[in-house]
């Protein structure tokens, strides 16, 4: 008889989740797309209002 | 090298084929055909004798018991050519699709019950002195309701539907047909059609880029995640539930476990939302319908259940606007806006995925050495999105082309609509049997859930509200 494959349970994987520092490639990550999206949200909301009025 | 397969044995697929199939045999009407007429229509009923007919005036010697027998064998068989492609076991496939069916059909019948669906304007019509006034869409929520109470306090009935228990597969069918009957709708008002699609467009952009970046920084820096947990977590909050929680672990490489725990949460949530937003939407935003409409798309986050919410908001939304304001609405618009919402979500993940992926090889684990294909952009895609686009966009043009056919047309969509729904319904019915809120109480699952809770409903669902304000505010569905 084949062994059962076990679920993992999620307890042990809460409690093996290894602590990883944040980087810096991390912080540039958010950083930029945050950036991005506030930039892109003026340029898109223009956009919309001047090109797609409906 | 293995050749890409044209067709991919996966739900997504059969849901493309499935779909475009119920589209194609719907456009018997525009040919003088009619191959859809037997499905059984179902009106707001006080005598039940009248709740269901063919929907077909050509059928119309056809009783509606009679009618709902060939809906159920038509829908069996087409989704039985499916499950046997897709190798479930057919037997139990075929069961519990019957049983499926049935259940959600009467959840469907109950919600259309007069003194539940009638609103206020049509009560003196039905002669009766009070309803609920949730309009017919109520048996989506009874489907949903009935759902719930099998799937958390029957697990052997649950186990027993297992096997037709696929609320993806049913929603992404019914996406595919929908999008002909939005198609004959943006026929009828162009411009505003352009305007919902880029809005959405942008409106996802903003939440892609805003949601998952601070999603991320939480799941990090307030609750000390793992990148492998953290990235999934961000795209399943943020994004898309379930598919791009599976597509963000892929694309990190991380464990399969990480993305099925996080799934499992994102049903849960989003079974919640589906039961108070609309009411929300309902009461705050009727004099705001799209914004209303991109709202659901925006911050519910399953296909099943933001597709969900966009049909109850329609219905609840027209029926307010009309009883407060005597505004009635075109029906669709607000459905319209929430799946195209999510759709261009769904598109995006797969560019998401990529994105992710190139940054995780070449600037988080710095692995040389190591390729991104831009294959996964196709990969990732939901393929039944194609069935969406290709169904809209050729109703679109055929009711541009031939304004003379768009009688015919409306016929066609009303024909493929029967079925539509019935796959709604199905929808909200197995969602419920999936979500088993007993999960929240499994040990371990609070960080998860906490997350889970404190971004979902500490800023997505208001900061999608604020998008969906800015680009939706003031533009307004055409009236029937």
């Amino acid at each position: 008889m084949a062994p059962q494959v076990q679920q993992p349970k999620v307890a042990d994987e809460m409690a093996q989740i290894p602590y990883e520092p944040f980087l810096p490639v991390e912080g540039k990550l958010i950083a930029w797309s945050l950036i991005l999206g506030a930039v892109l949200l003026v340029l898109l909301v223009w956009v919309s209002y001047t090109f797609f009025t409906g | 090298m293995e050749k890409t397969k044209l067709i991919r044995n996966n739900e997504d697929w059969w849901a493309l084929w499935i779909g475009l199939f119920v589209f194609l045999l719907s456009l018997g009407p525009m040919v003088g055909k009619d191959f859809l007429g037997f499905g059984a229509a179902t009106s707001v009923w006080l005598a039940l004798g009248k709740a269901m007919a063919p929907v077909s005036k050509a059928y119309a010697g056809m009783s509606g018991i009679v009618a709902l027998l060939l809906t159920y064998l038509f829908m069996l068989v087409i989704m039985g050519v499916g499950a046997k492609a897709l190798k479930f076991n057919t037997k139990e496939f075929a069961i519990g699709f019957t049983v499926i069916f049935w259940v959600s059909y009467a959840c469907w019948l109950i919600g259309n019950y007069a003194y539940i669906a009638v609103t206020p304007n049509q009560r003196a019509a039905f002669k009766i002195s009070w309803s609920l006034g949730l309009t017919g869409e109520a048996g989506f929520v009874v489907a949903l309701l009935v759902g719930l109470i099998v799937g958390n306090f029957f697990p052997s009935v649950t186990a027993f539907l297992k096997e037709a228990t696929r609320p993806e597969w049913y929603i992404k069918t019914a996406i595919v047909i929908l999008g002909a009957f939005l198609g004959v709708q943006a026929a009828g008002a162009t411009g505003l059609a352009k305007a919902v699609m880029f809005r959405g467009f942008a409106a996802i952009v903003e939440a892609y880029l805003i949601y998952w970046a601070l999603v991320y920084l939480v799941a990090r820096k307030l609750f000390k995640f793992s990148r492998e947990w953290s990235a999934p977590l961000a795209s399943g909050i943020s994004i898309c539930g379930v598919s791009a929680a599976i597509a963000t672990g892929a694309a990190i490489k991380a464990r399969p476990v990480v993305p099925v725990m996080v799934s499992s949460l994102v049903v849960i949530f989003a079974v919640v939302e589906l039961l108070f937003l609309p009411f929300l939407a309902q009461t705050f935003l009727y004099h705001q319908p799209l914004v209303a409409g991109a709202w659901m798309g925006l911050a519910v986050k399953t296909d099943g259940a933001a597709v969900a919410s966009g049909a109850i908001t329609d219905a609840l939304i027209r029926a307010k606007a009309l009883a407060v304001t005597g505004v009635n609405y075109k029906e669709g618009w607000v459905l319209m806006t929430a799946t195209t919402v999510k759709v261009f979500i769904d598109i995006f993940i797969g560019i998401w995925a990529f994105v992710l992926a190139l940054i995780w090889v070449y600037a988080i684990e710095g692995k040389s050495g190591q390729r991104v294909s831009v294959g996964e952009i196709w990969e990732r895609l939901p393929k039944f999105v194609i069935g969406y686009i290709l169904t809209f966009l050729a109703m679109l043009w055929l009711a541009l082309q031939a304004p003379g056919l768009i009688g015919a047309a409306r016929l066609s969509t009303g024909e493929s609509n029967i079925f539509r729904v019935l796959f709604f319904v199905m929808t909200f019915f197995t969602i419920g049997l999936v979500s088993n809120f007993k999960k929240l109480w499994e040990e371990g699952i609070g960080k998860l859930a906490l997350v889970y809770l404190v971004c979902l409903f500490g800023f997505i669902i208001w900061i999608g509200l604020v998008i969906s304000w800015i680009f939706f505010h003031g533009i307004m569905p055409p009236t029937a």
